[in-house]
Formats: structure tokens, sequence, C-alpha cells
């Protein structure tokens, strides 16, 4: 299953594969822990080899706080700089 | 696949109402956005602060993400305006000359508000040392793949053509490096586990 993880993050599912394999990473902490090394290998290869201290999950968690949503019409990038 | 955005199935899902596929992508590039933003802004709290707010808007914008660009070139250029409006609400570090963020050799630590933190610092250090200790140990086969496309930057139908193997040699090739590396970068991220993510 891992290589499904692998394939996952580099975009090399098919819409249905994706879906799957998505719905198997995220529903086992062994297959997200994969997840999150892989992109860290990247990372690394590409000169940061900064500790992950639970900056996503942070953000994550914010998310879930602020309730927040897709908003039909919002372009982030209309916003301009203030 | 046709599609050379690597993020389009789960943007797609994403943009459907599944979060876990706008999570994914945010645990592949909270480390490059948070890179990136850490060159316009120099308090590691601020970089923080502004990482998130990127992806916030993102996620409030999905439904105006029509494809036209790459989805993490979009994620950039949110990350750039979100960097600028930090930098112009708080001006006092001035990146120029001698201090220009390319010239910076500090890697960037998100998540702390020091980003001299001895203990992080130590710990990137490890992974940096474990990964490159791994690779040396990599037949060369398998690091070509992984290495010109985390690096280099190519396709896996590049790489294909440049190694003269098929596209699926180049997945599974990229898979078992990931894979070797992976299992000697475990011990030194063991205390970490299951907080990533």
């Amino acid at each position: 299953m891992t290589i499904e993880v692998s394939k996952l993050l580099d975009g090399q599912l098919e819409a249905e594969d994706a879906k799957r394999a998505l719905e198997e990473t995220t529903a086992q902490p062994a297959l997200r822990d994969r997840y999150t090394i892989y992109g860290l290998v990247g990372d690394v290869l590409r000169g940061n080899s900064t500790p992950d201290d639970g900056f996503s999950v942070r953000i994550l968690q914010r998310m879930q706080a602020e309730r927040v949503r897709i908003e039909p019409g919002y372009d982030p990038l209309a916003d301009d700089i203030s | 696949m046709a599609n050379t955005d690597p993020d389009t199935e789960l943007v797609r899902l994403a943009q459907a109402g599944d979060l876990r596929a706008f999570e994914a992508l945010v645990v592949k590039y909270q480390r490059r956005i948070a890179r990136h933003v850490a060159r316009y802004v120099r308090r590691a709290s601020d970089v923080e602060d502004v990482v998130q707010e990127t992806f916030i808007r993102a996620y409030r914008g999905l439904a105006a993400f029509r494809g036209d660009s790459a989805f993490y070139t979009w994620l950039y250029r949110i990350a750039t305006n979100m960097a600028l409006n930090s930098i112009k609400r708080d001006p006092a570090p001035v990146l120029l000359g001698d201090d220009a963020p390319e010239e910076r050799s500090e890697p960037f630590h998100p998540g702390v508000s020091d980003h001299d933190d001895p203990e992080r610092r130590m710990i990137a250090s490890q992974i940096a040392e474990a990964v490159q200790r791994a690779l040396d140990r990599l037949q060369p086969d398998l690091a070509a793949p992984l290495m010109l496309f985390e690096v280099e930057g190519k396709s896996y139908l590049e790489i294909a053509r440049m190694l003269s193997i098929p596209v699926g040699t180049v997945r599974t090739r990229i898979y078992r490096a990931r894979e070797f590396i992976a299992k000697r970068l475990e011990p030194v991220l063991g205390p970490q586990r299951g907080r990533r993510w």
C-alpha cells in the first residue's frame, strides 16, 4: 500500500484510485506517517531539513476551530496587498 | 497522465468538499511555503502566522482555483501576497544587501519563536545527515529517478525518457528509493511519530 502513498504524493493516480488511496492513507496512522516522511525526504533533498513539530497539525486545527469553509466567489489573489 | 499538475486529483477532491484532500496538500507544501515566506518575514512566529493564513485563504478560495496554473504556483502567489502584507503591517525586518533572503545561510524552522533554537537545529542536522547517509547507500538506479524528480523537478515522463525506462518503472524506483530512505530516517524522527499529520 505504501507505493500508493508515493503515487498519491506525486499525483500519479487517476481520480478513483487517488480517492481510494487518500481514504486509506488518512485512515491509517502508519500510512499518514509514510506520506509525511516521503514529503520530508523530498524537502531534505531540496535543502530543507526542518523538523516537523506539528506545524501542519496546528494549521488544520485552526481551520477547524474557525470553521473555515470554501467560499464560492472568494478569490484569495484578488485580495490586494493592503 | 495527461495533466502536468501533480495535485489535480487532490485539488478536485478538496473542491468537492473532502477536507482530507486539502490536509494532504497542507502536509505536502507547508514546509516549502514556510521556507518561501521566511524569505520575506524574519520572525518565526510571524512566518507561521503567514503560512497559516495562506492555507486558510487558499481553502476559502478553492472554488476560484481553475487550474490555469499548477496548484503550488497559485499557493505560492497567495503566500507572497500574505508575506508582503505582513511586511507592510510590521516593516521592521528589512532584508536587503547582505541580508537578502537568498543569502541567508540559516535554515528556517517553522513553529518556534526563535530559529536559533539549538535543539531544533540539532534535529534538522540529524535529519539531513540521515537522509544523506541513506542516499549514499542507495543504489544509483533508484537514486537517479528520485533526485531527478525531487531536486530537478522533472516529471515522471521526462525521467522515463532520460533514463530510457518505462514510466511504471520510474514510479516503482522512486517509491523504493523513498522507502529505503524513510526506514533510515525513522529512528531520527521516532519521538515525533503520530504528531506529523
